[in-house]
């Protein structure tokens, strides 16, 4: 009896030798950490001539020191009697710190930070003596939003881009049935039609803007059949000339947006037939064959059999959808830099341009769109956490 | 103990450990913005060069993508500061010079010999706040290239009033040509063209008032440039589809004979002859004449700038009063077909653009950087968007000047 109780008590009690040694090396080490190890010093130890080659050492002693505490932590935490008692509940979230440290500096903070920059007037400068150099404008800068009419061509695209792009979850549902089929060879056709998916946005942003060109593009020359003829110019080159000239799509501010959304739609539409092969394949041949029993065919059999048990695919190609529409950032910024004259910017490419592209430097500005944009986002994200929120208690 | 081990990491993290050199009489650390093969050579030789002449100074010369530049500079000048950095004089230059971070050098300019005297024409556009600082390696003259065979075909002269380009133009759309060609899908392409009118309708001081915010888009001077655009976009006429091509595709026309002029600036003539040009097929002459107002010309310029932050100011100081002197302007500036600042340096003789350049830009009444470079960037931006629309579309020239009005008000404040 005695043995056990003394067992018990000596496995929740702490360990004061772990946790007094844990706690000095990781002061040890943050010490190192923030008053040491700087570039100087390094160059100084290891005799490096100049600072530059020391760089490349002082990153990874700080690297290594870093380890060091966090380990040195972990001993800390895990030696106190604390801990050893409410091992179950308190594992997970330490195992969870160091992520949701990163989580927090690399996305809940600066989120924060673009709130309180969209507030300012910065161009994105600290002075010599490291001072932040913009002003605070209280809401000037969405005072300013509301009269520029770039705004409201960025908001107006992303709307496009919203509605537009859905296109691509039935034309995949209708591509995933007709594929959904037992032929020699199909894998082949599945994978071909996967393809677009594979390749990067950038690559597919590049051939659609080649295809498009009025001058060299596959479009143009398919328009020069009906509408253009081969003739010789003024020093003997030939030249074609048309008696109608091709559309110039991305050089038009009418078409260029649909124009990319096309492109856009195309890997897009490769990933909503793919969710749905998936989909398909856990369709229940018992309930498709109760349906054929009960005289179901074509479009009844689609829409009370098939679908409904589609409707986890279907979820999930709603919302990666919508968030690659609006994310629509690549394409736009290999096709057109948001051009002809900024008639294809969305919210995030408007933004990247006005705070960091091409040293225009309107911080402040941009983190109002930055803003507007999250907000956006926001009412759709907690739509979608809702209905997972609903899944999961639905489950139960 | 510690130490070693310390050492030993080190060792393991950089795969090689540099030997230890002794330490010279100082460092100098240079950071470059061209990788295009003439230009990195030519700042390589005259990196040996100064090399060469102080031996005691250890040299590390950093070379990167010119775009990318733009972006690394601002971390570069706020953290991390080379002794000797690349950039862009005129309004370009007036953020970092604003916070602090661009060292002033008007000692400099004041004491050195060639910096005294012999770079007057462009030190308006190196100062601001009365103070200089930086000094320019190189520049080069915008104009107007033409295919030369085309314009004897149809017995053409180089025009030098606006009333003779127009005839010509006349003449070339006769025959089936296109006047001109332009590539504005990067936009500041239409930015050399408004300039050019600017310059020629108003002269070299509204530039400077346009592009430093003292007399608004809407003025009737500016409408009057838009008027002369007009009548240039209808009587002359630019290549269809000009808003998705480059300044490089824009080439393409041009050296096919389908187009016959273009404004441009002097590092485009190496990319005629990549095109297949040969050099009695093409010629340069300066923007026409428009009203009677001084002729003034775009001659960008790259100069050197000390950071602020600079570990090693005297030798940074040492490097540009270097690169200030006519030899080493003469050499760099032969080597990649551009204008030497320094009036006291030698030119390319056998080069006739680089000639006739000279002849333009040094007889000039002024020198303006590029609208891009004189305006703010967010000013520039929002008005190169506007110029690329007007030239889509004429008609909206209200629309885009009260836009160009709104965004001017915001970005002087």
């Amino acid at each position: 009896m005695t043995t056990t109780s003394a067992i018990v008590s000596d496995r929740y009690s702490t360990s004061t030798s772990q946790v007094l040694i844990s706690i000095a090396v990781l002061l040890a080490c943050l010490i190192v950490l923030f008053f040491v190890v700087d570039t100087a010093v390094v160059q100084d130890w290891l005799g490096y001539a100049r600072r530059e080659e020391a760089r490349v050492p002082t990153f990874f002693l700080r690297i290594v020191v870093l380890i060091g505490a966090i380990a040195a932590a972990f001993f800390a935490i895990t030696g106190t009697s604390s801990y050893r008692r409410n091992r179950v509940s308190y594992a997970p979230w330490l195992f969870l710190a160091v992520g949701l440290a990163f989580f927090m500096v690399y996305v809940i903070i600066p989120i924060f930070q673009s709130f309180s920059y969209s507030f300012t007037r910065w161009d994105g400068l600290y002075d010599v003596n490291g001072i932040w150099t913009g002003e605070w404008v209280g809401f000037r800068n969405y005072g300013l939003l509301l009269n520029d009419p770039n705004f409201y061509t960025s908001l107006w695209n992303n709307l496009l881009w919203l509605v537009l792009f859905m296109l691509a979850v039935p034309i995949g549902l209708g591509i995933a049935l007709f594929l959904n089929q037992t032929v020699t060879g199909i894998r082949i056709y599945k994978s071909l039609f996967f393809f677009p998916f594979v390749i990067s946005q950038v690559v597919v942003g590049l051939i659609f803007a080649w295809a498009y060109n009025p001058e060299f593009g596959l479009l143009s020359e398919i328009w020069g059949w009906f509408y253009c003829e081969t003739k010789v110019n003024i020093v003997g080159n030939l030249t074609k000339v048309c008696s109608v000239d091709p559309p110039s799509i991305l050089g038009n501010e009418h078409l260029a947006t649909y124009g990319i959304i096309a492109a856009g739609l195309w890997p897009q539409i490769a990933y909503c037939m793919i969710l749905y092969l998936t989909g398909l394949n856990n369709v229940s041949p018992d309930q498709v064959e109760a349906g054929r029993l009960d005289g179901a065919k074509g479009w009844n059999m689609l829409w009370h059999v098939i679908l409904p048990q589609l409707r986890p695919a279907t979820f999930i190609a709603i919302v990666v959808t919508v968030i690659g529409a609006l994310r629509s950032f690549d394409m736009i910024a290999t096709m057109t830099q948001g051009g002809p004259f900024g008639s294809t910017n969305v919210l995030a490419y408007y933004m990247y341009d006005q705070a960091v592209g091409e040293g225009v430097g309107r911080y402040g500005y941009g983190s109002a769109i930055a803003t507007v944009l999250f907000l956006i986002m926001l009412v759709y994200i907690s739509y979608f956490l809702w209905r997972m929120y609903q899944d999961e208690k639905g489950a139960h | 103990m510690f130490k070693s081990l310390i050492r030993a990491t080190a060792a393991f993290g950089t795969a090689a450990l540099l030997s230890t050199s002794a330490l010279a009489a100082g460092d100098l650390v240079i950071t470059f913005d061209d990788l295009n093969p003439d230009k990195k050579a030519a700042f390589e030789a005259a990196v040996e060069a100064f090399k060469k002449a102080n031996p005691d100074i250890n040299v590390t010369a950093n070379n990167g993508d010119r775009e990318a530049h733009k972006n690394t500079i601002r971390n570069a000048l706020q953290n991390d500061a080379p002794d000797v950095i690349t950039w862009y004089p005129g309004n370009r230059m007036g953020p970092f010079v604003d916070a602090g971070l661009f060292a002033d050098i008007s000692d400099l300019w004041a004491s050195d010999e060639n910096l005294k005297g012999n770079f007057n024409a462009i030190k308006p556009t190196m100062s601001r706040d009365g103070k200089q600082w930086g000094v320019p390696y190189s520049y080069y003259q915008w104009g107007v290239y033409y295919r030369k065979d085309i314009y004897d075909k149809l017995s053409l002269k180089e025009p030098a009033t606006w009333d003779e380009l127009l005839a010509n133009c006349d003449k070339m759309k006769e025959a089936g040509v296109t006047p001109f060609t332009i590539g504005t899908k990067f936009l500041w392409t239409a930015a050399g063209v408004f300039d050019y009118l600017n310059l020629r309708t108003n002269g070299y001081e509204v530039h400077n008032d346009l592009t430093a915010g003292k007399i608004k888009y809407s003025d009737p001077k500016i409408k009057a440039t838009f008027a002369n655009w007009k009548e240039m976009i209808e009587r002359c006429s630019f290549v269809k589809n000009h808003a998705t091509m480059s300044w490089q595709d824009a080439i393409a026309p041009f050296a096919k004979g389908d187009a016959a002029m273009y404004v441009m600036g002097n590092f485009s003539v190496g990319q005629y002859k990549d095109a297949g040009l040969k050099d009695e097929q093409i010629d340069f002459f300066p923007f026409p004449k428009i009203a009677d107002v001084p002729r003034a010309e775009e001659a960008p310029a790259d100069a050197f700038f000390i950071p602020a932050k600079a570990k090693n100011i005297e030798n940074a100081k040492k490097f540009l009063s270097f690169i200030a002197t006519a030899e080493i302007q003469g050499t760099w500036n032969k080597a990649i077909g551009q204008l030497p600042p320094n009036a006291a340096a030698e030119i390319n003789k056998d080069d006739k653009f680089i000639v006739e350049g000279m002849e333009t830009v040094s007889t000039a009444a002024g020198l303006a950087q590029f609208y891009d470079r004189d305006a703010p960037a967010a000013m520039a931006k929002a008005g190169m968007e506007g110029f690329q629309k007007f030239m889509l579309d004429t008609s909206t020239l209200d629309e885009v000047l009260a836009n160009l009005d709104r965004v001017q008000a915001e970005v002087y404040k």
